[in-house]
């Protein structure tokens, strides 16, 4: 039969390899505090690593080639694809890690155009995707577009889901508007969370075509097809750091002057998912142990030393699992070799790891535990993580949404309250390079005797929606009725943290202008960002204020946006620079001396009147909350201000007066060192006043 | 960009390229990935693959290394996907022949050298007996991966007995009276009796655990002419790649052979009932209709082989070659009335059916079998109207699995294709399950058509005796040998 089937394949395809790239690193922040120690890409689903999936989807498409591009934890990715059968000489696909520096999709991409290791058309996918879609279709059809114009430059392969699916992101609702009759995606956009869904469509792309699909149906799961040519897209423009808001949004626009087409792929059979949430880790792994991923189920064993079987009600358990008589291990659960499980606990729905001890009369729902945890007698564990070789004790209570990250140790009888993240380590924010340093432990989260403190979701940038295991759907509710008001969500759009710089601290900005509509937010938050960013670096590097200026002006032009802002992203820049001096070691006093007075010509150009004084104020103190020493800052800054006439006695005290500025405890505390400043250039002011009205 | 899902056909393509330990690791991660699944291309795949892994250039073997090493890939392949027992048959199958070949070669040399007595197939005999019990406990998933199998061999003696007789007895009746023959006979023939012979010829507990006397297969070398060995090693690869070539032959013609039965069993004018899209049974109802005209009610088997059953009905099964796009003629162009029905409706239509042919994924050593998942519900109703079942077997399908526990025979699949992905809400508070087999039990079954012809169900432990050695029968228990031995 093999001759026979050789005439039918066409031999002069054959010689094409089929190259991929596998973004290990998700340069995010979701994962925290388990990203910490380890990539995204080995955290275990389902007791395998999110990269074993990546590659065997590669492979079953029937890959050659592909190159892992890794910023974070390289090494660790590294020594674990050496060890793994995707290096050994028996891989389907050759496979080679890049390092590189980047720390963004974008910077990876332009790192491989300049590598120049892609011969033709690639596969681009992230390092925790889960699909099991055959490619062979989308990439046909991606070809024969390809002869047709050589402009149709990537192809997005996109999986309906429906209005509602657990596995799809309902945060951000992506939505893509296409032509069906080319497959065409003339317009994407995202919708964010609780604002009207309203899609801003370009006139022409109703104009040109006759029929348009507007479809918020459908899983992005990231994999994506390019062309070389998208690559030398992606090095053109710098700036661009993700595919769908940065890339797919710039080619878009920019189809006018260049006319590259960027086209759909839908798929309505298969299984694709990315794990790019701790909801999507809930979701997928649940689509896994009930086998929505078939084959990628536990029992396929992906890795060579697993030995799942399947059992009734979905009830995966390795070899040597060692059960007391009297425990109960109920559907969709997933136990590792080794592990024991005590008499009278009741598992439901959970992933358990290898060698873990499970006590008696404990138990555990919806939980996910990985490899060598210990879990005490009659502790009850609720939709939680309980990461590697963590240690929670007797007659604990782990509830809903806590994650206890490596090694942690919960003392005896604590409880560990809703959404609370317990680590060991902690992100030390340094000017260029975080660092990753031990944490004090922190008694009134792990007990007497335990290990660990909480991590606080500091992660402003960071959207707390993102960042919740949520289990459930009553829990989203609540999530998206109160909790997240509090915190930016007018911010950055959905994979748009800076995950290793601290930025824009736009969440404070919305108790001022809560008024704003999503829309308009949006671009203010993109504008505050982008334009602090580009002071705070010119403050940074020392640059000419005059230029600073001109920049911001450039800026200021092209967003269209007002002066309010631009008042406000000069106090937060000038704040993040005094606060990094502060952080270099310097006084509060000196670094402000440091920073204001050489630059007061940029004060000086955005605050003229007194309303605009105070509100310049006003951002400062707001932005101030956040930092250390603020209230001394505020106090100096206050002082260097009013000294170099910067502000004025009107200034100081419509800020003081305005109620705003005493909204919150918080917002008391920072300004009360500063009253002795406002004071005395209200007196000083008033006496210039009576001395002039003396001089009438 | 090729872009070229992998499948058997590019698997067998790829065979010739790469190396033999790449082609191993390809084939395991196909079954995994399930790209190449069901019974004949993994039978296909398999006889390929050990056919490379036999004919490695600049190796020598001899019977036991052979042995070993082909014993060794067949673990390591029905370990990837235990649920496709046409690996395990293939592999035990070719380890028959490697024995086979030796026994023949330690035949000619004893003969010549040592007269009788100390007949190597008597020392292989002798460590029979242990065999069964691992045959008792053995399940097909049992390891299913490189898990250490030195549990095995700490076991105590008593449970040995006890399996001993469990094993021993529910298919072998007493045929004792050909014992003193058996020297004489072929060795398909004489492994029958020997199961026979041991419960009453030795105390099981006087039975040594199994791992403790070699598999007296591999003389040791001493005992050969130095002048014939390296005649013999030669000879051996040479003639079990004959053998394998012959497996490969079976394969390709094991359906016109069991068609060519087909005018014994299908009269003019009867009803009947069959189910999936099997190219066995369309091969054997072809050949019937060629000279009778029947009506044929033909179940799709929704939802995991609706599709193919559909479009074998309206143009005809598929040929040999899984990708390409030949096909045969449909039964209606042959003037058949083809009925197609839901699953749900074989109850109803039962009472005029008089014949049922079921196609069968696996086939078990009592006579049970696994078929694609709605077999249960037909043979049933099958039962309940006295409607006679045929199943078209090729022997590649016959394993010597005996069925302790047939849950874990049965493989789920993806439960999209019964409520679609889309269907959001509903597959959030349901479990859905999609089993892709059934198992029909062996008391639902009357006839059995294999390329050897018709046997009744009760009858195949005897065919298994004759195509398996028992000691291939657990491909694992090999490992506590080879292990005890290193």
């Amino acid at each position: 039969m093999a001759p026979k089937a050789r005439k039918t394949g066409e031999p002069l395809e054959a010689e094409e390899t089929l190259q991929a790239v596998i973004i290990a690193d998700s340069y995010e922040d979701r994962f925290l505090p388990f990203t910490l120690e380890r990539p995204r890409c080995l955290l275990t689903l389902a007791n395998t690593p999110l990269i074993e999936y990546t590659c065997e989807s590669l492979a079953s498409v029937g890959v050659q080639e592909v190159f892992v591009y890794s910023g974070n934890h390289t090494d660790q990715v590294e020594t674990y694809l050496d060890n793994s059968r995707w290096t050994k000489d028996t891989s389907p696909f050759s496979l080679e890690v890049v390092r590189s520096t980047s720390t963004s999709v974008g910077d990876a991409m332009r790192d491989l155009d300049q590598k120049g290791f892609m011969k033709g058309d690639f596969i681009c996918v992230y390092g925790d995707v889960i699909a099991n879609i055959p490619l062979d279709a989308a990439l046909k059809a991606h070809k024969a577009r390809r002869e047709m114009s050589k402009n149709a430059i990537m192809t997005m392969v996109l999986r309906e889901a429906g209005e509602y699916h657990r596995t799809k992101d309902q945060h951000h609702r992506r939505c893509f508007v296409i032509d069906p009759e080319t497959d065409r995606c003339i317009h994407y956009e995202q919708v964010r969370p609780r604002t009207s869904p309203r899609l801003n469509i370009p006139e022409e792309v109703l104009k040109d075509h006759v029929e348009i699909d507007m479809r918020e149906d459908l899983i992005d799961c990231g994999i994506d097809i390019y062309t070389p040519d998208a690559l030398a897209q992606w090095s053109d423009s710098f700036d661009w750091k993700m595919p769908r808001q940065d890339f797919v949004h710039g080619v878009l626009q920019d189809f006018e002057t260049f006319g590259r087409t960027i086209h759909t792929h839908i798929v309505n059979e298969g299984y694709a998912a990315r794990v790019n949430t701790l909801r999507a880790y809930d979701a997928t792994t649940k689509d896994v142990v009930s086998r929505w991923a078939f084959p990628y189920c536990p029992d396929t064993n992906l890795l060579t030393d697993q030995s799942y079987q399947l059992q009734k009600g979905n009830v995966y358990k390795e070899d040597g699992v060692v059960l007391a008589r009297s425990s109960t291990v109920s559907r969709k659960s997933v136990l590792g070799r080794a592990t024991s499980i005590g008499e009278g606990s009741v598992i439901t729905n959970s992933i358990i790891g290898r060698r873990c001890v499970i006590g008696r009369r404990v138990r555990i729902e919806n939980a996910y535990i990985w490899d060598d945890a210990r879990v005490g007698d009659d502790a009850v564990i609720e939709t939680a993580v309980i990461a590697n070789e963590a240690s929670v004790g007797k007659k604990c209570h782990i509830k809903r949404g806590a994650l206890v990250s490596y090694g942690v140790n919960i003392a005896k009888g604590v409880t560990v309250e809703e959404n609370t993240r317990v680590t060991k380590l902690k992100r030390k924010r340094g000017y260029d390079n975080d660092e990753v340093c031990r944490g004090v432990t922190d008694p009134t989260i792990v007990g007497e005797g335990g290990e660990g403190f909480q991590l606080e979701l500091d992660e402003d940038e960071e959207d707390v929606y993102e960042a919740v295991l949520a289990g459930v759907q009553d829990m989203d509710l609540m999530v998206d009725g109160d909790e997240i008001s509090d915190f930016a969500s007018g911010d950055e759009e959905d994979e748009y943290e800076y995950s290793r710089e601290p930025t824009s601290r736009s969440g404070s900005f919305t108790s001022i202008a809560s008024d704003e509509s999503g829309e308009t937010k949006r671009d203010m938050a993109k504008f505050h960002r982008e334009a602090s960013d580009s002071i705070f670096d010119g403050l940074q590097r020392g640059q000419d204020p005059d230029h600073i200026q001109l920049e911001l002006q450039a800026q200021r032009l092209t967003e269209n946006a007002e002066d309010s802002q631009i008042r406000r992203a000069v106090a937060v820049a000038f704040n993040r620079r005094i606060a990094n001096l502060i952080e270099v070691g310097r006084t509060a006093k000196e670094a402000v001396a440091t920073a204001i007075p050489p630059n007061q010509r940029l004060i000086k150009a955005c605050v003229k009147e007194a309303r605009e004084q105070a509100e310049f104020l006003l951002f400062l103190q707001t932005d101030l909350v956040h930092r250390a020493q603020g209230s001394k800052v505020l106090l100096n800054v206050a002082f260097v201000l009013a000294g170099e006439d910067m502000v004025d006695g009107d200034g100081l005290e419509q800020w003081w007066e305005d109620p705003r500025s005493s909204a919150s405890a918080e917002l008391e505390k920072v300004r009360a060192e500063t009253k002795p400043v406002v004071d005395q250039m209200g007196e000083s002011e008033d006496e210039e006043e009576e001395e002039e009205s003396d001089e009438e | 960009m090729v872009g070229q899902t992998p499948s058997l056909t590019t698997f067998l393509k790829s065979l010739k390229q790469n190396d033999i330990e790449t082609s191993i690791e390809l084939f395991i991660s196909l079954l995994k990935r399930r790209q190449i699944k069901n019974s004949r291309p993994c039978a296909i795949a398999t006889t390929h693959l050990l056919l490379r892994v036999v004919a490695e250039p600049k190796r020598k073997w001899d019977a036991q290394k052979l042995i070993d090493r082909v014993g060794h890939v067949g673990r390591r392949l029905v370990a990837a996907q235990p649920r496709e027992m046409a690996v395990g048959n293939i592999v035990r199958r070719v380890l028959g022949v490697i024995r086979e070949v030796a026994e023949r070669d330690e035949d000619s040399l004893t003969d010549s050298e040592f007269s009788g007595s100390a007949s190597p197939i008597t020392g292989e005999f002798k460590q029979r007996p242990g065999l069964p019990t691992r045959f008792s406990e053995f399940s097909p998933l049992h390891g299913a991966a490189a898990m250490p199998h030195n549990m095995h061999s700490g076991r105590p003696g008593t449970a040995d007995s006890m399996n001993v007789e469990f094993g021993g007895t529910p298919q072998r009746p007493g045929l004792m009276s050909s014992n003193a023959s058996y020297a004489g006979q072929g060795p398909s023939g004489t492994s029958l009796f020997s199961i026979l012979q041991h419960p009453q010829g030795r105390s099981p507990l006087a039975t040594p655990p199994t791992g403790t006397q070699s598999p007296a297969m591999g003389p040791s070398p001493s005992r050969r002419t130095t002048g014939g060995e390296a005649n013999e090693k030669l000879d051996i690869k040479a003639e079990v790649i004959d053998g394998i070539k012959e497996l490969q032959d079976e394969l390709d013609v094991v359906d016109s052979q069991i068609a060519e039965s087909a005018l014994d069993h299908i009269h003019s004018n009867e009803i009947v009932l069959t189910h999936t899209s099997s190219q066995t049974v369309q091969k054997f109802l072809l050949t019937a209709a060629r000279k009778r005209k029947f009506t044929l009610f033909h179940a799709e088997a929704y939802p995991n082989n609706h599709e193919a059953t559909h479009a074998t009905i309206l143009n005809g099964a598929q040929g040999e070659e899984e990708d390409s796009d030949e096909r045969w003629k449909p039964l209606t162009s042959l003037g058949i009335t083809v009925i197609l029905i839901p699953d749900s409706a074989v109850f109803a239509l039962m009472s005029r059916i008089n014949k049922v042919i079921l196609a069968p994924h696996a086939v078990l050593a009592n006579g049970s079998l696994l078929a694609a998942a709605g077999a249960s519900t037909i043979a049933l109703a099958a039962k309940t109207h006295h409607v006679p079942v045929v199943v078209l077997s090729g022997v590649y399908k016959l394993s010597p699995v005996y069925p302790f526990d047939t849950d874990e025979l049965i493989e789920y699949g993806d439960p999209s294709k019964v409520v679609p992905f889309e269907e959001a809400e509903f597959m959030n508070k349901v479990d859905i399950v999609n089993p892709l087999y059934d198992w029909v039990d062996c008391d639902l079954v009357d006839l059995y058509i294999t390329n050897l012809g018709g046997h009744a169900p009760s009858y195949l432990y005897r065919i298994v005796a004759d195509h398996y050695r028992l000691e291939d029968v657990d491909l694992n228990a090999k490992q506590d040998v080879a292990v005890k031995k290193g």
